[in-house]
């Protein structure tokens, strides 16, 4: 491959998308279908082919937040080798903050009418808003939590174990703990979060009805700018020194704590961007599908977003975007048609990406680099050789 | 046993170890560390003196890794202090910050950055900041180039320079990781068995290369490898059940009994 | 008379409230009671033949509050016939026959009502409808004839209809009954029936008693009893009687009793917390145990681990309905049949999987990790094909059903402890095969250095596949225990997944006693803290401790350390 920028003396960020050649296909992608998509739903006739429908636009909205998700987790496991089956909690925080929000805006349309107080807090006898409800009635603050709780959950979390090296599948399984303690704590109705039911019967955001087809398209484009921005973002990181050193930590922690690195703060950085990431995806998603409730808090749910991203391929950022729209399309496609197939699919799927498709679908389309990758493939069955090996010799 | 190494070196009364302090560059003094019962380390001490190389060998289970271990702050000691350049502490510290004084180490099963290439296996050694947002906005300096350039040469990998490090052979990964550890411009560099798995001629190599590393920074080499040892020509170490059982030279150290012994009695 | 009482009553320890309650059924039925029971003469059987059908009669009287009245006067006599004709008159049997005006008990077969006379309970004739009228009762009058059926239990011929007449004598604590409850303590020749009845009096004397010696008596019979009840009891005294400004010593020994009661029942509170937690624990450790050898021995994730003991549920269902023809329900049996063959099936599926997923995964537990969770979703969707989305009902066998209850209100359920036995069982079992046998020293050795005993001749893919096989039978026949105490549905392993997990977590990888251990402490803090903080956030509160700790301890309680470690 040509390196862009050393033949062209380029600053780095146009040299390192000119070299990421999924990466510009996504980006073209992206920019496409946030002209193509919204025409073709507002101006093109319903009588003509090229009509979107409003439904589409919003599934396929629904599936960009998904992409996002899955770009936030590829961005820890893919290139820190962090498994993290908690991100689902990531991604429902950011979705309860623009929830709040959208609640804070119905006012007194509610079912009880009551100005300040949501209809579920009525329901439950509570004279005054919570304090941690204070300030979602505006949508700047609503967006800046959507990205902060997250984050600072991410950090908070992420310090506590990247500091004592907890690593490997301890790391998976606690993520999980995380997300199953928080899933328990939304389903009590004492945390004035709606309980079981969730937020929902939204009516606008920004003074837009969310049932207008103008404000389905406007969170369409919003989806794809921020899967764009979010995936440059993650290129830069990924393409940086510090990005290098992901990989390296990755591959052979102990080498890069030697080399003089403190791993848990490259570490805790990426969990951190990631989980902000997953925020956005959550703050976009909940408009798009009208609830947010504590079933996305399931683990398992968080174990699905690892398989979008295995199925597209992880490590490459693009990968885990074509995972999402797979494994999604697939879900889609088979909870309309045969539902009972739906697991079998999706265990199915599972096994064989881990046992026959290590690389994902991108490892297996030449045009994105697969003969090398087949080279990665060849040596990666030498290293587990090795490793087997070894195990025995060590101990 | 450590009775013979203190008389060896001369630090019986105190005076003399205030002085012997003074000119190491690393001092380990009554180590002891115990996993689950078992003495890993038996109230080792022994001292490097700046620009020196030192070869240390000893019968497996001797405790060589996990000397390594302690003074690369991989593993806390129950007691004793290790001293770098006579005043830091480094029981209170930790991997990272250790690397940082100016301690390298190579470990035994060579580590390399696998899915990197061997440029960037050096560029991510070179020495420099260490911090998550210089590392963010880092960009290659013509400096750092020419300095990754000329470790190139010096480990003998100028062609494999875009090669993924994955590709090499097992003697290039341990020059690569040789290699980094010079990027990272140690004072000290710990270097765990080199040779285990070489030719030949990659041994000679290697000696050579330790012997030009040590012209301008003190070494101390992890090895089983008695020939390699004798290239190395310098001082030897002998552990034995976690503390030191000999020091002097090869042929000094290969004359006292009790080495024979152990290695003769197994 | 009644009067007199009525001024007793004004006069006795009750707060305004209880005043007030007093007041208002004097106003209604019970009030007569108490008149009627103090003229109740001391024999039983008073009623002649003539009287008892007499006075049946004037139960036909037009007005609800006669009708009461009447049955209060017959309630109060104790006579042993008197029973089945007014719980006749409340299950609405009770007619007046048109022919002779006399009351009889009538029960209907297809349209022919067979009559019984009420007062030498033979069979008396046979009618239609047409010849009766049944006589009319009300929810004022069922609440009357339920109280009096209970005074009238007080004097049944059998022992188990008085306990229980004295047991809600107890419950409602009414001072009206203490005449017929003093009779009936006279009779009582049960001694244990017999203590019963004298704290049940003691509790009544309590509110009733006037003078300090009978206070400072029945206070003292209170003291030395454990239950809720009594705890109750005593403090309602103890703020009436501050309220009301009794004597400083009825006062004082009133408290004293109360925290005396209160110290023994947090004793009882605290041992039936760690009976609760120990069975939690044993539950947790079924469920964990098995994963402790995949986990911990193997250093495999099986994430599928759930549906093991999901599908060893499922196993103790069909071999439950497979024998169902030829067992009686409630045998043991069909259990007994059903640990093996849960260990074989679930063993079986493990062993498949390990040969067709989990060999090919080996040194890449995440990967491992996403693979065994897709057989879980497979599985489960399987189980779900094949059996439907439903709960399936497993019978508890005989030996299994009831409990031991203490009167301090512990109640220990005999299938929580079958389930603890059976668990200890178990851990037993597998590190007697682990230590003792030929497989174990093979498996050992193969964990411990793969290629060396793949070079002393032992198959390691072989001990593989039996290791994963054991970890995942023992799975199934945990599966067979908690389908007694949970719902035998698709998700069952769902809810044990993490747990298990966090079980073997806490407890340290690679140590069976570990997760024993590791079990049973998260049992049992999670059961201290429910009391405090309500199950959902207790069992948050132990999620979030077991996160804190493994920064502490990341590789658990019991890790091992050293060099070997390492990889």
């Amino acid at each position: 491959m040509t390196d862009y920028r050393q033949k062209y003396k380029m600053t780095p960020v146009v040299g390192w998308l000119l070299n990421d050649r999924g990466g510009m296909t996504l980006l073209a992608i992206l920019i496409a279908a946030a002209i193509l998509v919204p025409v073709g739903n507002l101006l093109v006739p319903e009588s003509s082919a090229f009509h979107v429908p409003t439904w589409m636009v919003s599934l396929l909205g629904k599936y960009l937040c998904y992409a996002l998700l899955a770009l936030s987790v590829d961005l820890i496991w893919g290139f820190c080798g962090i498994l993290s089956l908690g991100h689902g909690a990531f991604f429902a925080l950011g979705g309860y903050a623009m929830g709040m929000y959208l609640m804070r805006q119905i006012g007194d349309r509610g079912v009880y009418g009551d100005p300040i107080l949501p209809d579920f807090m009525v329901f439950l006898n509570w004279k005054e808003l919570p304090w941690y409800w204070y300030g979602f009635d505006m949508f700047w603050f609503a967006i800046v939590m959507a990205m902060f709780v997250p984050g600072l959950l991410a950090f908070v979390f992420g310090f506590l174990a990247f500091r004592s090296r907890v690593t490997g599948v301890y790391l998976s399984i606690i993520t999980q703990a995380m997300t199953y303690a928080l899933l328990l704590a939304f389903f009590r109705n004492d945390m004035g979060f709606g309980g079981n039911n969730g937020l929902t019967d939204f009516k606008d955001l920004l003074g837009f009805s969310l049932q207008s087809d103008g404000t389905r398209a406007g969170l369409f484009v919003a989806s794809c700018v921020f899967l764009g921005l979010c995936y440059i973002v993650a290129r830069g990181i990924t393409q940086s020194r510090l990005g290098k050193v992901l990989i390296a930590i990755r591959d052979a922690e102990s080498r890069v704590r030697f080399t003089g690195y403190r791993v848990e703060y490259y570490k805790l950085f990426v969990f951190t961007v990631s989980a902000v990431m997953a925020g956005i995806a959550g703050a976009l998603y909940v408009p798009q599908v009208g609830i947010i409730n504590p079933g996305e808090f399931a683990p398992a749910l968080s174990i699905e977003i690892v398989i979008w991203v295995a199925v597209g391929g992880r490590g490459t950022l693009y990968g885990a975007v074509l995972g999402a729209f797979i494994v999604n399309y697939a879900k889609t496609f088979f909870t309309g048609v045969m539902p009972d197939f739906w697991l079998f699919f999706l265990g199915g799927l599972f096994i064989a990406v881990t046992l026959f498709l290590p690389k994902g679908v991108i490892g297996a389309v030449p045009a994105f680099g697969a003969a090398d990758r087949q080279s990665l493939f060849t040596t990666w069955r030498k290293r587990v050789a090795e490793r087997r090996a070894n195990e025995g010799g060590k101990a | 046993m450590s009775e013979a190494a203190v008389i060896e070196t001369g630090a019986s009364d105190e005076p003399q170890v205030k002085s012997a302090r003074a000119e190491t560059i690393l001092y380990v003094d009554g180590v002891s560390v115990t996993f689950d019962g078992f003495r890993a380390l038996n109230n080792l001490s022994f001292y490097v003196e700046p620009g020196e190389l030192r070869a240390i060998i000893g019968p497996n289970g001797a405790g060589k890794t996990t000397m390594m271990d302690i003074i690369t702050g991989k593993t806390r000691p129950d007691t004793g202090d290790v001293l770098f350049k006579s005043e830091i502490d480094l029981t209170k510290m930790d991997e990272a910050e250790i690397a940082n004084l100016g301690i390298g180490r190579k470990f035994q099963k060579p580590t390399v950055f696998e899915s990197h290439t061997v440029f960037d296996n050096l560029l991510l050694a070179c020495s420099g900041g260490r911090g998550v947002f210089q590392a963010l906005f880092h960009r290659l300096s013509d400096a750092e180039k020419i300095r990754i350039e000329k470790t190139l040469i010096t480990i003998m990998l100028e062609d494999k320079r875009d090669e993924m490090a994955a590709n090499l052979s097992h003697g290039q990964k341990q020059w690569l990781e040789i290699g980094m550890l010079l990027m990272q411009e140690p004072e000290l560099l710990l270097v765990d068995e080199p040779v285990a798995g070489m030719t030949d001629s990659e041994t000679e190599e290697t000696a050579k290369l330790l012997r030009s590393i040590a012209k301008d920074r003190s070494v101390v080499v992890v090895e089983h490898d008695m020939e390699f040892v004798r290239d190395l020509d310098c001082k030897v170490t002998v552990l034995h059940e976690g503390s030191v059982l000999a020091e002097g030279r090869l042929d000094h150290v290969q004359k006292d009994p009790r080495v024979i012994e152990v290695y003769l009695g197994r | 008379m009644r009067n007199d009482i009525l001024s007793v009553l004004r006069r006795s320890p009750f707060s305004m409230c209880k005043m007030h309650e007093i007041a208002t059924r004097v106003m209604g039925a019970l009030g007569f009671v108490v008149v009627l029971a103090a003229f109740v003469p001391d024999t039983a059987q008073a009623f002649s033949d003539e009287e008892l059908r007499n006075i049946a009669e004037q139960l036909d009287d037009k007005s609800a509050t006669k009708k009461v009245a009447v049955i209060e006067e017959m309630a109060a006599d104790g006579d042993p016939r008197v029973a089945p004709i007014l719980k006749a008159m409340l299950d609405g049997d009770l007619y007046v026959r048109d022919s002779d005006e006399h009351v009889v008990i009538a029960t209907k077969k297809g349209k022919v009502y067979t009559h019984i006379d009420i007062v030498s309970g033979e069979v008396a004739g046979e009618s239609s409808s047409k010849e009766l009228s049944k006589i009319k009762i009300n929810n004022r009058l069922r609440g009357a004839l339920r109280d009096a059926l209970a005074t009238l239990n007080l004097f049944s011929p059998d022992l188990a209809v008085r306990s229980a007449a004295v047991e809600q004598i107890m419950d409602a604590r009414d001072p009206a009954m203490l005449p017929l409850l003093l009779r009936a303590i006279d009779r009582e020749e049960d001694e244990t029936l017999l203590a019963r009845m004298q704290l049940a009096e003691a509790t009544m004397a309590l509110a009733a008693g006037e003078t300090t010696d009978e206070r400072l008596a029945a206070i003292a019979v209170l003291a030395s009893e454990t239950t809720p009840q009594i705890r109750a009891v005593l403090s309602q005294f103890v703020s009436s009687a501050e309220a009301e400004g009794y004597q400083p010593e009825v006062v004082a020994a009133a408290k004293d009793a109360l925290a005396s009661v209160e110290r023994r029942l947090s004793t009882w509170q605290t041992v039936g917390d760690v009976y609760r937690g120990i069975s939690l624990g044993s539950v947790l450790l079924l469920a964990a145990v098995g994963l402790a050898i995949t986990f911990g021995v193997m250093g495999v994730i099986n994430m599928a681990h759930g549906e093991m003991i999901m599908i060893g549920a499922y196993t103790t269902f069909v071999v439950q309905q497979a024998l169902a023809p030829f067992l009686s329900s409630g045998s043991a049996w069909s259990l007994a049949i059903s640990v093996p063959a849960a260990f074989l099936v679930a063993g079986a599926v493990g062993v498949v999987i390990e040969r067709c997923v989990i060999r090919f995964l080996y040194g890449r537990p995440l990967e491992t990790l996403l693979a065994t969770w897709g057989v879980s979703l497979v599985l489960q969707q399987a189980i779900r094909s094949i059996f439907g989305a439903t709960n399936q009902q497993v019978t508890a066998p005989d030996f299994m059903s009831g409990a031991i209850e203490f009167s301090t209100g512990l109640v220990l359920t005999y299938n929580r402890l079958w389930i603890i036995l059976f668990s200890v069982i178990v851990v037993a079992g597998i590190a007697a095969v682990l230590r003792y046998t030929a497989f174990g020293l093979q498996m050992r050795a193969v964990t411990q250095n793969r290629r060396m005993a793949g070079s002393v001749g032992i198959r390691t893919g072989y001990v593989d596949a039996l290791t994963f096989g054991l970890g995942s039978g023992i799975a199934g026949i945990a599966g067979v225990a908690l389908s007694q105490i949970s719902n035998v549905s698709p998700n069952l392993g769902q809810t044990y997944i993490i747990d298990s997990f966090m079980v073997v977590v806490f407890g340290g990888v690679g140590n069976l006693w570990g997760t024993v251990l590791g079990a049973f402490s998260l049992g049992i803090v999670n059961k201290f803290l429910e009391p405090m903080a309500g199950a959902v956030l207790a069992k948050i509160f132990v999620l979030i401790a077991l996160i804190l700790f493994i920064q502490k301890r990341p590789k658990g309680l019991f890790a091992l350390k050293g060099r070997a470690v390492e990889a």
